[in-house]
């Protein structure tokens, strides 16, 4: 019901004094040295984890992550949720194998067909903006729908021939090197230097971080938010189509199946780099330093003979510890969580 | 712009208008018109769809996704979602074949119950950790794929031993499927205690507003856990009729489950922000899916549509039901 | 003011042009006058208090003031122009700016961007970031009040104090935009802040007056007779009066504040009715302390209701709710009836025969979408069941006969309670308490608030059934009124620790004013 001075409502959150913070956190410096331990009780464990090639491979390996990580931060910065990275990954996967030259069809546009699936990729991830702005759907559901939609739309492309790709720039990027790393880690690099840019350097990348801490105070403030949101979410499907370009390039063939997991893989590097899920903490080189710590205790893992199939149960456990420890030192005892 | 947000609470007028009531009147026949259509639809499409037979092959299709969906509508009524529910219904199957040899007779129980207690343990995660229960059972859903694919080695396990297992092929009266009896059963009893019981109107609370449901003394943790609860129990038993059909436990058997369950429940009304919606809504939604699922190929659509098609339809039936009254920001 | 504008502006309205003008505001809620004909002026390059008990209407008014809310009659004039505002940044465009009590900062951008937030102008181009440019538009308005705070540090690093200033810094960059001497709003600034931080302010208000015109709205009566030079008065949602501040004393203001109302005998105060209290206390807490209350000694009979009273941040709201179990306590002892109360949760103290009246009912106190019968018996579910299961011919009585003693108006017992008005919405609420019979303390955190003169006073009136019954009530109070017109005993707060006690027998009743006096 209506009160005659709801501004009376708020005097008991305002009498708690927030402390202002100081020096640098647990959450910013923890990571790098969670992942510079586990990078050193690896070396000791396993002499094959401690060669120069397997670092290399610990980076090539960590590429397409940290490419879906660099989409997905600015969504998680926001304070949203997406789950659509195998959707959009599987369908640009489809989409750039029929396009650059294959054996299903005569197209051979290269770069251009590059691009066309990473505007593909782009297009889906504007339809989950769409939705969440528009419908007013919650992230975590229209980004699971958008997901099935691009599943959906990889098979229908798919169309039961797998596309194999025989266009050699594609091919060369996983195995070309450059400076002994190869060229996919070079564009992961890339992605996340532009990550980086947006987020320092952009309005776009700021109002990003600002929704995630007080989206409320933006309107006050006059800023209409859901050009911006609609805008993350469409970044984000660029960066995940780009990963999915980057799979089919690692396997020479187009695969419905080329993002299966990627989402949860991604969230889980993005919050263990520090990134909150309630959003306004955390940036791309928290992500990139949480997707280096996941691939290698993935890699150092299968190193000393742990089974492979673990991977996906011990991203799991890492992401439900820590967010809990995000989350305790803030709990109350009304607390809502849903 | 579509941005309802300010900083101070508004104070609008509570006094409900009846476009509310309309709207409230439509979504809760959507379901079963949305049924009755794709009946008609369909045996206009093929005339020979309106069978017995058909219908029977329908209904024992539909039966494990009616169970899935209709453990995690307790879920979802409490406020929260369970992803996890396929995943933890493939583990299970890997466990009921390779208990299967061990305990006979008693495995079907024996992997409900384990299942359960799964579900018990990831809602205590969610309420003691205070983790959203989307991250906990997006956790579990990767934790249960990955323990799944250790202990079966990555590959389907045959089952042998088909007694465990075969009263779930026969038939109630010789035309309704045994499994989609048990399905039935288990609608029934989960609407049937919910109803009889305090637990409906503390279920409600808790999902239409916890904070006044915790302040009104209701166990708001405990209804949460025990929803959990039932979900993976659901999830055990949609395990079971699986391993029956399939005649195998496999790591991956029922992940394709989990996007046609959360799909079941958003059609059949059931509204994400919690609170409004029912089991029977469930049942009814599972048909719905599984309908379009066996109907697609009948009108001549390729089966490649059917993801998109859940795609959509998770998101329109999602923004048909949300109560957005209660959230102002939507993340 | 140049002399094409005032002529303009006189062209528009004749008589004096003031900074803001506002005539015959009225604003309605269903059930409440939260304006009810509101007029105010504001002089250019003055500081006006705004002075009224909750419920008066000053947030309503501060919110029409910024475009927060929509009048539904009356005018508001800037500078002797006729506007409409409506939202936040129309209002800035026309030069009124307001610090909310809430700041209403980004916790995790840098001061600099806090400042320029949605006019960045130069400081961002085609989308990209100049951050040496953003830092110089935001030192020119952080210079304007002489603070020396790094634009380029990140808000949540300041201090309290420090956010206030970047506030009134971003406020104050709506002289740009409307080339005028703005109208700042000071919403309770003061709320929080140590008494050293409050000088502060006060030396950044009158600096302020220089070039803007200054409205403060305060709980305390001595900052706004020390800052203002004038204040006016609210009361019930219309304007009481002014005086200058020179003129005035606080209890003068007080008796403006409240106006005459003591003949008429609303709160059902009768000696009569009042039972001799027992002995024994019903409630004793013994050194309790919490996150915002230390060391509370509190003693509630069984009959009495015992009014707590108190600023912002004394800690009452979070003591009542401690005593139901909904915030954690970090020392001392509760007994209720001579048994240790568990303080763990809510479910014991229900449990236990507490009840709790949350002040937030909308959104706490009762669940919306649920039928007036569900929610009467959310708690107490024994009272509708026979064994285990539900009775619905039971509830349906039960519910039906407490529709009928606390004369709740309901179209059935079936229909959502969101759909029923704030008072009858209430009643609900405290029937829930009620149905089983067996509630023995009651904590009340402003019962009445939000609810007409009607439906207040039939809720005094079961809070004086209630208390008659014997059961023991804690009132939390929505003016001091209120908490001296129902209260047998009266306790009063300030940050944290109960300071004095006060007897309020029937007869005997102290005046607002005693109060003040304890309360700062």
């Amino acid at each position: 019901m209506s009160t005659a001075s709801p501004a009376e409502d708020v005097e008991v959150a305002a009498a708690r004094r927030p402390q202002p913070r100081r020096g640098v956190s647990f959450r910013d410096a923890g990571p790098p040295i969670a992942l510079i331990v586990i990078f050193a009780v690896f070396s000791a464990l396993s002499p094959d984890f401690r060669t120069l090639g397997n670092v290399q491979n610990i980076l090539d390996t960590a590429a397409v992550l940290a490419v879906v990580t660099c989409g997905i931060t600015f969504v998680l910065m926001m304070g949203s949720i997406d789950l659509s990275a195998p959707g959009i990954m599987g369908a640009s996967a489809i989409a750039v194998a029929l396009l650059v030259a294959n054996n299903r069809n005569d197209n051979a546009l290269g770069l251009v067909g590059v691009l066309i699936a990473v505007l593909l990729a782009a297009a889906l991830g504007c339809l989950s903006g769409l939705a969440l702005v528009l419908l007013k759907v919650p992230s975590f559901m229209t980004t699971l729908g958008i997901s099935a939609i691009g599943l959906g739309l990889a098979t229908l492309m798919f169309a039961g021939v797998q596309p194999n790709i025989t266009d050699t720039m594609l091919e060369s990027w996983a195995v070309d090197r450059l400076l002994g790393f190869s060229y996919l880690t070079w564009i992961a690099a890339a992605c996340v230097l532009l990550g980086w840019l947006i987020q320092r350097y952009s309005r776009l990348g700021r109002y990003a971080f600002a929704i995630g801490g007080a989206e409320e105070v933006l309107s006050l403030s006059g800023v209409k938010v859901a050009p911006y949101k609609i805008a993350v979410f469409t970044l984000a499907g660029a960066f995940y189509g780009l990963a999915g370009v980057m799979v089919t390039s690692q396997l020479s063939a187009g695969l419905v199946q080329a993002g299966k997991g990627f989402d949860f893989a991604a969230i889980t590097a993005a919050v263990v780099g520090g990134t909150l899920l309630t959003g306004g903490r955390g940036g791309i080189l928290h992500s990139a330093v949480g997707v280096l710590l996941i691939t290698v205790l993935t890699n150092g893992l299968v190193q000393v003979g742990v089974s492979p199939y673990w991977q996906g149960g011990v991203q799991g456990l890492i992401v439900v510890a820590a967010v809990a420890a995000a989350v305790i030192p803030q709990r109350r005892r009304n607390q809502v969580t849903k | 712009m579509s941005t309802p947000v300010t900083a101070i609470p508004t104070t609008e007028p509570v006094v409900v208008n009846n476009r509310a009531t309309v709207k409230q009147r439509l979504t809760s026949f959507m379901p079963l018109i949305a049924l009755v259509t794709l009946l008609a639809a369909l045996t206009i499409a093929d005339p020979g769809f309106l069978t017995q037979r058909s219908l029977t092959a329908v209904v024992q299709t539909s039966a494990p996704l009616v169970v899935l969906a209709a453990g995690a509508t307790l879920v979802v009524l409490c406020g929260g979602i369970d992803l996890s529910i396929a995943a933890l219904c493939s583990l299970s199957t890997v466990i009921f074949a390779l208990w299967l040899p061990d305990l006979g007779g008693l495995t079907t129980l024996a992997v409900i119950g384990a299942a359960g207690a799964i579900g018990t343990v990831q809602g205590i995660a969610h309420v003691l950790l205070r983790i959203p229960s989307f991250i906990v059972t997006l956790g579990g859903l990767s934790i249960f794929s990955a323990i799944a694919l250790v202990i079966s080695d990555a590959g389907p396990i045959r089952i042998v031993e088909r007694e465990a297992t075969n009263w779930l092929t026969l038939y109630v009266g010789g035309i309704v499927p045994m499994s989609f009896f048990v399905a039935m059963i288990v609608v029934a009893a989960i609407a049937l205690v919910l109803k009889l019981t305090p637990l409906h109107s503390w279920v409600s609370a808790t999902g239409y507003s916890e904070s006044a449901a915790r302040l009104a003394g209701t166990p708001v943790d405990l209804v949460k856990v025990g929803a959990f609860t039932v979900s993976g129990a659901c999830a055990g038993l949609a395990a079971v009729m699986l391993v029956s059909r399939n005649f195998s436990g496999s790591p991956t058997m029922a992940d394709n489950l989990l996007l046609p369950a959360v799909a079941a429940i958003v059609v059949g009304g059931t509204a994400i922000t919690g609170g409004h919606g029912s089991i029977w809504r469930s049942l009814v939604g599972a048909l719905v899916i599984t309908l379009l699922r066996v109907g697609l190929p009948i009108v001549g659509v390729p089966s490649a549509y059917e993801q998109i098609l859940y795609g959509a339809i998770i998101v329109a039936a999602v923004a048909l039901t949300l109560d957005r009254s209660k959230v102002l920001i939507i993340k | 003011m140049t002399t094409d504008q005032q002529i303009e502006a006189e062209a528009n309205a004749p008589g004096p042009v003031h900074a803001l003008e506002v005539r015959g505001l009225v604003k309605h809620y269903p059930g409440v006058k939260a304006l009810d004909g509101v007029d105010l002026v504001v002089h250019p390059h003055e500081v006006l208090g705004i002075a009224g008990e909750n419920g008066a209407g000053k947030s309503t008014l501060l919110k029409a003031l910024v475009g927060l809310v929509r009048p539904d009659a009356g005018e508001i004039r800037v500078r002797g122009e006729k506007v409409r505002l409506r939202s936040v940044v129309d209002a800035a465009n026309h030069g009124i700016g307001m610090v909310f009590q809430e700041q209403s900062l980004v916790p995790n951008l840098t001061a600099a961007e806090n400042i320029v937030l949605g006019s960045e102008g130069q400081g961002v181009r085609r989308g990209i970031y100049r951050w040496e440019t953003m830092r110089k538009l935001a030192q020119e308005q952080l210079d304007k009040i002489g603070s020396t705070i790094d634009p380029l540090a990140r808000t949540d690093t300041l201090s309290f104090a420090d956010r206030q200033m970047v506030e009134i810094a971003k406020v104050l960059r709506i002289e740009e935009r409307s080339q005028h001497p703005p109208v700042i709003i000071l919403d309770e600034p003061t709320s929080v802040l140590e008494p050293k931080e409050i000088e502060t302010l006060f030396t950044q208000i009158r600096r302020l007056r220089e070039f803007a015109s200054v409205v403060f709205v305060s709980h305390r009566l001595d900052e706004v007779l020390e800052v203002c030079d004038r204040i006016s008065v609210l009361r019930g949602g219309r304007s009481a009066g002014e005086v200058l501040a020179a003129d005035a004393t606080p209890s003068e203001l007080h008796r403006m504040m409240i106006g005459s109302t003591g003949s008429d005998n609303h709160y059902h105060d009768s000696a009569a009715k009042r039972p001799n209290l027992p002995r024994e206390p019903m409630l004793t807490v013994r050194g309790l302390s919490g996150k915002t209350f230390r060391d509370v000694d509190l003693e509630v009979h069984a009959g009495e209701i015992v009014g707590i009273v108190g600023v912002h941040g004394s800690g009452r709201e979070d003591l009542c709710r401690a005593l139901f179990g909904a915030e954690p306590t970090t020392a001392g002892e509760v007994t209720l009836d001579g048994k240790k109360l568990d303080l763990s949760g809510t479910r014991a103290a229900c449990a236990a025969g507490v009840g709790y009246v949350p002040a937030e009912r909308k959104s706490e106190g009762m669940v919306g979408p649920m039928s007036v019968a569900d929610n009467m018996t959310l708690t107490k579910q024994k009272s509708r069941c026979t064994g285990p299961l539900v009775a619905p011919r039971k509830q349906a009585t039960l519910v039906d006969s407490w529709i009928e003693r606390l004369s709740i108006r309901t179209p059935h017992r079936g229909t959502a309670i969101q759909r029923l008005s704030g008072g009858n919405q209430q009643k609900v609420v405290l029937a829930r308490w009620l149905v089983a019979g067996d509630v023995r303390l009651l904590l009340l955190d402003h019962p009445s608030r939000g609810l007409d003169i009607g439906a207040r006073s039939e809720v005094y009136r079961l809070m004086r059934e209630l208390a008659g019954s014997g059961v023991a009530t804690v009132l939390l109070a929505d003016s001091l009124e209120e908490a001296i017109g129902m209260s047998d005993r009266i306790v009063v707060m300030s940050d944290g620790r109960m300071t004095t006690e006060v007897a309020c027998p029937s007869g005997g009743k102290p005046t607002p004013l005693d109060l003040v006096k304890e309360m700062v």
